[in-house]
């Protein structure tokens, strides 16, 4: 019926040279929209400048006021790059090891165990900076676990399980951090916006700390697309091919952790980017995951940074926090998801 | 529980006056209580399970007017009560904790009613208006009313509206109207999460200092309540408390399928329709006066059948459960040794999602999700 359907029922679409050529070309459009909101993010604000300033300030930078409005957006913006790929494609690889339309790190309720793990972490050993992620990226897996180990009961995960232990454990995680953030007031000014997910006034630090990890994880989730793509035929198909499907399953889930893990730790619990993207490039790409991933990486940026974008404009003159508008614009994918999935639900 | 006493007169009138009961397996659970010419069945065990958690609910209450350091000791309660003691004791009774635990009571009891209505018509206990999404429009119609466009609307009339827009949402989402409450859920997640993202967006134009207090009552909150709170919850409890009674046999009825239903007279989309109005009504009612707590509407009505050990939908039970649940987390969240304030949709929220993830491993161990 449809591409969700197809991943999920292993139907891949025929990919002649033509095909290629066309997803090639449409890759680099992609990447062409990425480098265009990268451009707005960092024109548009309270200060806005045009696109011709915004260019001579980064090639050639000065003392002008101009170009330190411009270096101030430079880390948010990388930020929004960084965190809109890796949220894109951990939401992918989590459709894909779980053969849910449904899955993504903030339903799931990956992002909030990364959450809650930093806010335990700050509650006991002070302000955490950088070491963030250590905490971050086990507390995610430890969700995730757990969801799944519920959302599975005694006959396999099914994606309405999945979403509903996900909204139980992301409830209870989320009562801890407001338990927290609400009676401490030096905590609550720390997390008040990043709480709700937001790319502004985080510290320069944080791009140093989370880029390494997310390109790891990026290119790890590239190489991870053919076995995705087998995965995607059934268990025991993927056995008669020659993969693993635990093998697969495991390295997914780390990946797709250490992502989620990763973001949350630098912007705060993000959700539906990882659900929406999937579901927008489905439509151009079908269910090869490798050409998925890539246009993931290509488009989640454009979402988030699209959104942070927008959250500058519509709050004039203050800002909305990207995960406002991210939820905003993400939840309606819900609606197509539980249409794409048919009878199943 | 004793058995039934078949040779009273009422239980004859009862079998001509009403259709049976619909769960005839449960043997001398229901005798029926003739007050002139109303003939009420009533079950023994659901009566005195609702009698002492009426006694556990009225007990916290006052648990909450003397406890703590301002608290007005037992012996004294009477007296200022009826107008005497001191001016502080006064101030301490009336103006703050009063209003607060009838607040919570009220608010209670609604969200109990709402989610007894609410998991009876999507017969699934899934069903329940905080799960899908709900209170969160109630919550973001009354921000909208009172942060995004102040004065447009009263906030009551604000909650109203949005949690009519996201029930709405909700079931043109599904597109199967309440026939399948899994596909609610997931798409009354997604409503939540857009009305979530509405009312920290109504925030965001608040000023820092009311920031804080904006996010206790985005948690749910019975902080700081006063009179007119008191009066909002309990007129719509009167009223629309009413009417969900009224509607519960035939609620009952609905729940056993619409062809058995209809082919015993009842308008089962007419009912359908008018209790989640009603359910409607009360969740935004408790929205207005105390936030969006959550979970009380999904445990309160389960707590209820279990104890009661009663099919069909039993507003009464649910309603005193949910305000025992309240009340009692109220009191918990104040005097909890770990910080200062807490609100209590942090509590419930906790102890809530606990429950729901019992529930669910529970549910698909039977087989049922």
């Amino acid at each position: 019926m449809t591409a969700a359907l197809d991943a999920v029922q292993g139907r891949t679409l025929a990919s002649g040279p033509v095909r290629r050529w066309g997803l090639g070309a449409g890759l680099i459009l992609a990447l062409a929209a990425t480098a265009l909101v990268t451009a707005l993010s960092l024109s548009v604000g309270t200060n806005q400048l045009p696109l011709s300033t915004v260019w001579h300030g980064l090639v050639s930078p000065d003392d002008s006021f101009a170009s330190t409005v411009i270096a101030s957006r430079v880390p948010r913006t990388l930020l929004g790059l960084l965190v809109g790929a890796g949220l894109a494609v951990a939401g992918t690889l989590m459709q894909g090891i779980t053969r849910n339309p449904l899955a993504d790190p903030g339903l799931l309720g990956v992002n909030a165990g990364a959450s809650a793990a930093i806010v335990a972490g700050t509650v006991v050993f002070g302000s955490l900076g950088q070491r963030a992620i250590f905490v971050a990226v086990p507390g995610a897996f430890l969700a995730a676990v757990v969801v799944y180990a519920i959302g599975s009961g005694r006959s396999g995960p099914t994606p309405v399980r999945l979403v509903l232990s996900g909204a139980a454990i992301t409830a209870v995680l989320m009562a801890g951090i407001q338990a927290v953030t609400l009676t401490n007031p030096e905590v609550f000014e720390t997390y008040r916006f990043w709480v709700v997910g937001s790319l502004a006034g985080r510290p320069s630090e944080i791009v140093d700390m989370i880029w390494p990890v997310v390109v790891v994880g990026l290119v790890a989730a590239l190489l991870l697309g053919r076995p995705l793509n087998t995965l995607a035929l059934g268990d025991e198909t993927a056995r008669a091919l020659g993969g693993n499907a635990g093998r697969t399953r495991l390295l997914g889930a780390l990946v797709a952790t250490v992502l989620a893990g990763a973001c949350t730790a630098a912007v705060g619990p993000i959700a539906f980017v990882g659900l929406a993207v999937p579901h927008i490039v489905r439509t151009i790409t079908g269910s090869d995951y490798r050409w998925l991933v890539a246009y993931c990486i290509a488009l989640g940026p454009v979402l988030l940074l699209g959104a942070d974008v927008v959250g500058r404009i519509v709050a004039r003159p203050g800002e909305l926090m990207v995960g406002v508008v991210t939820a905003f614009i993400g939840a309606p994918f819900l609606y197509v998801a539980v249409r794409r999935s048919g009878s199943g639900l | 529980m004793s058995g039934r006493k078949d040779a009273s007169p009422a239980i004859a009138e009862a079998a001509v006056a009403t259709p049976p009961a619909p769960r005839p397996d449960d043997p001398g659970a229901t005798d029926h209580l003739r007050v002139a010419s109303l003939v009420l069945p009533w079950n023994r065990r659901a009566v005195i399970v609702i009698a002492v958690a009426c006694v556990a609910v009225i007990a916290s209450v006052v648990a909450a007017l003397t406890l703590g350091k301002l608290g007005v000791a037992l012996p004294d309660l009477l007296s200022v009560l009826s107008g005497e003691g001191s001016k502080t004791q006064h101030w301490v009774v009336f103006n703050n904790r009063l209003p607060r635990g009838l607040v919570a009571v009220g608010a209670g009891a609604a969200l109990g009613i709402s989610g007894a209505i609410f998991q009876s018509v999507t017969r699934n206990p899934l069903g329940s208006p905080d799960i899908i999404g709900l209170n969160g429009g109630a919550a973001a119609g009354a921000a909208a009313v009172t942060l995004v466009w102040p004065g447009l609307l009263p906030a009551p009339v604000g909650a109203l509206l949005g949690g009519g827009i996201a029930i709405t949402l909700v079931l043109l989402g599904a597109g199967r109207g309440f026939h399948a409450p899994h596909r609610m859920v997931v798409i009354g997640i997604g409503v939540g999460a857009m009305a979530l993202a509405f009312v920290q967006f109504a925030v965001t134009r608040t000023r820092r200092e009311q920031a804080q207090e904006m996010a206790a009552w985005l948690n749910g909150s019975l902080s700081a309540r006063n009179w007119d709170h008191v009066w909002t919850i309990f007129v719509a409890l009167a009223v629309f408390g009413t009417a969900a009674l009224l509607l519960s046999r035939g609620l009952q009825l609905v729940e056993m399928g619409d062809e058995a239903a209809l082919a015993l007279g009842v308008r089962t989309q007419r009912v359908r329709l008018a209790a989640v109005a009603v359910g409607v009504v009360l969740a935004a009612a408790a929205v207005v006066v105390c936030g969006p707590i959550a979970f009380v509407a999904l445990v309160a009505p389960q707590l209820a059948r279990r104890m009661t050990r009663s099919a069909g939908p039993g507003m009464v039970a649910a309603g005193v459960f949910g305000a025992l649940i309240m009340t009692v987390a109220d009191l918990v969240a104040q005097y909890q040794p770990w910080s200062a304030t807490l609100p209590v949709g942090v509590l419930t929220a906790g102890i809530g999602g606990v429950y729901l993830a019992a529930l669910l491993t529970h549910e698909w161990r039977r087989g049922t999700l």
